[in-house]
């Protein structure tokens, strides 16, 4: 079932060509990787999806992509899209409140201000991102007390509060240690139920570990797409091989 | 003899930021050695609390609690209103006004700040308080309102300026992601850049009433210099500024009239350093908060 | 290099050059009043063309101003619109100086309304009461209901002085009456002009000089100011306009004194709508 197409999408700031002519699907409920190396445009695509790099005044985008059939310029609103599609980013960035209002923020926005649903809501959300039993004694304290890795996995609860259909990570796991990184891949696993999940990575053994297909994206163009394992192992592009194999990057 | 030349720079750098303090310090023990003069013939409580200001009768009244009340009154009323007025034109100006135009909005605002203040009291004379007269059918329109509304003008720019650099030293990545999760533009402003800019806009303010409370022409001029307890802002005041300039110059140099006004310079010293010492606070926290993130 | 070193020797030399400037010889200075400092000024001017090598500079700042600059020995000559005060001669003893008076002219204090306030005149006694808040309501005098808008100049003026002893305290200086606190007080008789002009509630107070036909001077005792009424002794609140140096001036001062009482000098006293003093 295909959940996200994208077609002939171009993507310009200014003078410089970020994304060329690209053409893509995501299925749905699958973990879709993105590889590539600095400035081949995989953050620019990724923001693209819910309209975020709208916010760079000089950002021009050409092309089309359609989210279960409808066309997230011309059929779905913003409110909406930034509901359906959540984003984690690369630098933890909780908001300057309590760990508990950082999740209900999304909800509130909507109107949520039933609190038995609110606290319902914060629950699941932590308990689906393995945040849960760290936390729950301290939900009212600031969100910056938290280390690197749990704020991150507050990110993603964040994301989930809102009951997004897709979630994007932008390099999630960048700045945290080896053990954080592994809870936020098993989140990431366990999610795969019920979302489906776009991850842009620098680091091409966690695309390997955690994706059921990869994207090599090199210089704004996309040079290659399919199965992980078998792209790892036996990729079709050369460009694809000498990336993977460390020749550049 | 590159280590000679070293060594110079050094302590001449060293004593130019000494100079500073020592002069600071020296004006204040000046002020404090005329001022406390006044003390030996008037009781301080008199002095503070007292509510009745006639320096030149016979026996002398230095009662300077109208005079602390005019300035307090004239700040409050500035800062009411243009604490507002700045915050929404900073707001303006960092999030919402188009790129082109940004840098000539904060150029006007700073050319405001060019404008002497003797100008603004000359146009309060002129336009603002015959009409402020007939708004509100006064008596007169040397109001404290009159120096209100001109001193908000002088304490705009300032409150504009630092407010505005508190908005734009907010992490982008706070915004970002609030509207990540669905805000719109002024959700996120007021929810999330505001708050998080919350210590520079205190910083701000304070600043803004440093400003106001040392202000002498404009209130000279425009608000009425009458020494009464105000119970509005409708009603003429006498600032501890305005005060010492009208008064100072026939203070003949030795009399117990020029030792009460030195203790009032000592009285608005205080109020300065105080509100100063506050300012300073809240913007080392607006700069540690940026530093908290990672 | 050699040129940064011209410029900063430029920079700090420029000062030198400005006060270095500043005078032929050295100026008579001459401080005080403000009613005064136009009169002053004509005076300086004429005696300048007389006796070009002599300068003077004339400034004001209210007659308090100018005695406490001859107390502090920084001007020549005091203007006073008013006598000095005992309490003041005390003071200068003590710091050795000894003030002499010279009296140069003579003013009248007119109390002006606006021209459409229907009242005319008024007692010293209601004057007194007007200025000391007594009597706060234009109807108590015979005008309309409507709260009286009382200006005075600030302390520092010798109008003010004098004003508050021969009016408000009725010439008795154990009166305990005071301006009342509410009264506005201007910073100069130019800004009194401006407010009464523009306000039919409001009384104050200034020199004969100052009067134009945009306000209305009341009779006071029964008798309009002018400079027959205040020659006369008629117009009950006029004083005389008075220099004072530190014992006996210099010759390049005395020829200042002298020439302002002499009948050039009061005639320029005419013209500046003051009262001469023959």
């Amino acid at each position: 079932m295909v959940k996200i197409t994208v077609a002939g999408l171009s993507i310009w700031y200014d003078e410089q060509t970020a994304i060329k002519n690209l053409s893509l699907q995501v299925s749905e409920k699958e973990i879709l990787g993105i590889i590539g190396p600095s400035n081949s445009g995989k953050t620019s695509f990724l923001r693209t999806l819910n309209r975020l790099n709208e916010l760079t005044s000089n950002c021009k985008t050409e092309g089309e992509i359609q989210l279960d059939g409808k066309s997230i310029f011309k059929e779905i609103d913003l409110l909406s899209l930034r509901k359906l599609v959540g984003i984690v980013f690369a630098l933890p960035l909780p908001l300057p409140l309590s760990i508990y209002d950082n999740i209900a923020y999304g909800p509130r926005l909507r109107g949520e201000k039933n609190k038995s649903k609110l606290d319902g809501i914060v629950e699941k959300s932590l308990k689906a991102s393995y945040l849960f039993d760290e936390v729950k004694d301290r939900l009212n304290t600031s969100a910056f007390n938290l280390s690197g890795g749990q704020q991150q996995r507050l990110c993603i609860s964040r994301t989930l509060a809102n009951e997004p259909e897709i979630i994007l990570y932008d390099e999630p796991c960048s700045g945290l240690d080896p053990i954080s990184t592994a809870k936020v891949e098993e989140a990431m696993r366990d999610l795969k139920k019920n979302y489906t999940q776009i991850l842009v990575t620098n680091n091409t053994k966690q695309a390997a570990r955690v994706a059921d297909r990869t994207a090599f994206f090199l210089m704004g163009e996309l040079v290659e797409i399919g199965d992980t394992t078998k792209m790892f192992t036996s990729p079709s592009d050369k460009r694809t091989d000498d990336y993977i194999a460390g020749r550049f990057g | 003899m590159k280590n000679l030349f070293e060594f110079i720079v050094e302590k001449a750098i060293f004593l130019s930021g000494a100079a500073s303090i020592i002069f600071v310090v020296l004006i204040f023990i000046f002020l404090l050695k005329e001022g406390l003069a006044l003390f030996g013939e008037v009781n301080f409580f008199a002095f503070l609390f007292g509510q009745n200001w006639y320096p030149i009768s016979d026996p002398p009244q230095f009662g300077i609690l109208p005079l602390i009340m005019g300035s307090v009154f004239v700040t409050f009323g500035a800062i009411v209103i243009a604490v507002p007025l700045g915050l929404a034109a900073a707001i303006y100006i960092s999030e919402v006004a188009p790129h082109s135009i940004r840098g000539f909005l904060k150029s006007g605002i700073e050319l405001l700040a060019a404008i002497p203040s003797i100008v603004l009291g000359f146009i309060g004379i002129i336009f603002l308080a015959p009409l402020l007269k007939n708004i509100f059918h006064l008596g007169s329109g040397l109001t404290a309102l009159a120096g209100s509304i001109m001193l908000a003008f002088m304490a705009l720019p300032t409150i504009v300026s630092i407010i505005e650099d508190a908005i734009v030293s907010v992490p982008r990545s706070y915004k970002e992601g609030a509207l990540a999760l669905g805000a719109t533009h002024w959700q996120a402003i007021y929810r999330v850049t505001i708050p998080a800019a919350a210590s520079g806009i205190l910083a701000a303010v304070m600043l803004g009433i440093g400003r106001v409370v040392g202000e002498t022409m404009a209130v000279l001029m425009i608000t009425g210099n009458a020494a009464i307890m105000p119970t509005s802002l409708l009603q003429p005041v006498r600032t501890l500024t305005a005060t010492v300039a009208a008064e100072m110059g026939e203070a003949v140099s030795g009399s117990s009239h020029y030792y009460s006004l030195f203790a009032i310079g000592i009285v608005l010293f205080i109020i300065s350093f105080i509100i100063n010492i506050f300012a300073d606070i809240f913007l080392h926290r607006s700069k540690a908060m940026k530093r908290r993130k990672k | 290099m050699l040129k940064k070193v011209f410029s900063l020797f430029l920079v700090l030399s420029l000062p030198v050059f400005i006060f270095g400037c500043a005078g032929g010889g050295k100026a008579i200075q001459i401080k005080g009043s403000d009613t005064m400092v136009n009169l002053g000024q004509a005076w300086a001017e004429e005696f300048m063309k007389e006796y070009p090598a002599v300068p003077v500079a004339v400034t004001g700042g209210g007659s308090g101003t100018g005695i406490a600059a001859l107390l502090s020995n920084s001007t020549d000559i005091a203007q006073c619109s008013r006598q000095i005060e005992p309490k003041e001669i005390a003071l200068a003893k003590k710091k050795g100086i000894n003030p002499k008076e010279f009296h140069v002219a003579n003013d009248g204090i007119v109390v002006v309304v606006n021209p459409a306030n229907k009242v005319n005149k008024l007692s010293t006694r209601q004057l007194s009461d007007i200025f000391n808040g007594k009597i706060k309501n234009w109807k108590e005098v015979g005008g309309k209901n409507e709260d009286i808008v009382v200006l005075s100049r600030e302390r520092n003026s010798g109008t003010h002085v004098f004003f508050l002893e021969h009016v408000v305290k009725l010439g008795d200086k154990k009166s305990p009456n005071e301006f009342a606190p509410c009264v506005l007080m201007m910073p100069s008789s130019q800004a009194i002009v401006e407010e009464i002009n523009g306000n039919t509630a409001a009384i104050g107070y200034f020199g004969l000089g100052y009067l134009t036909n945009k306000q209305k001077a009341v009779a006071v005792n029964g008798v309009l100011p002018s400079v027959k009424t205040v020659t006369l002794g008629q117009y009950p609140i006029s004083r005389s306009l008075l220099f004072y140096t530190n014992d006996e001036p210099n010759e390049k001062v005395k020829s200042f004194i002298d020439f302002a009482m002499s009948k050039k000098g009061q005639e320029i006293v005419l013209k500046m709508d003051f009262v001469p003093i023959r």
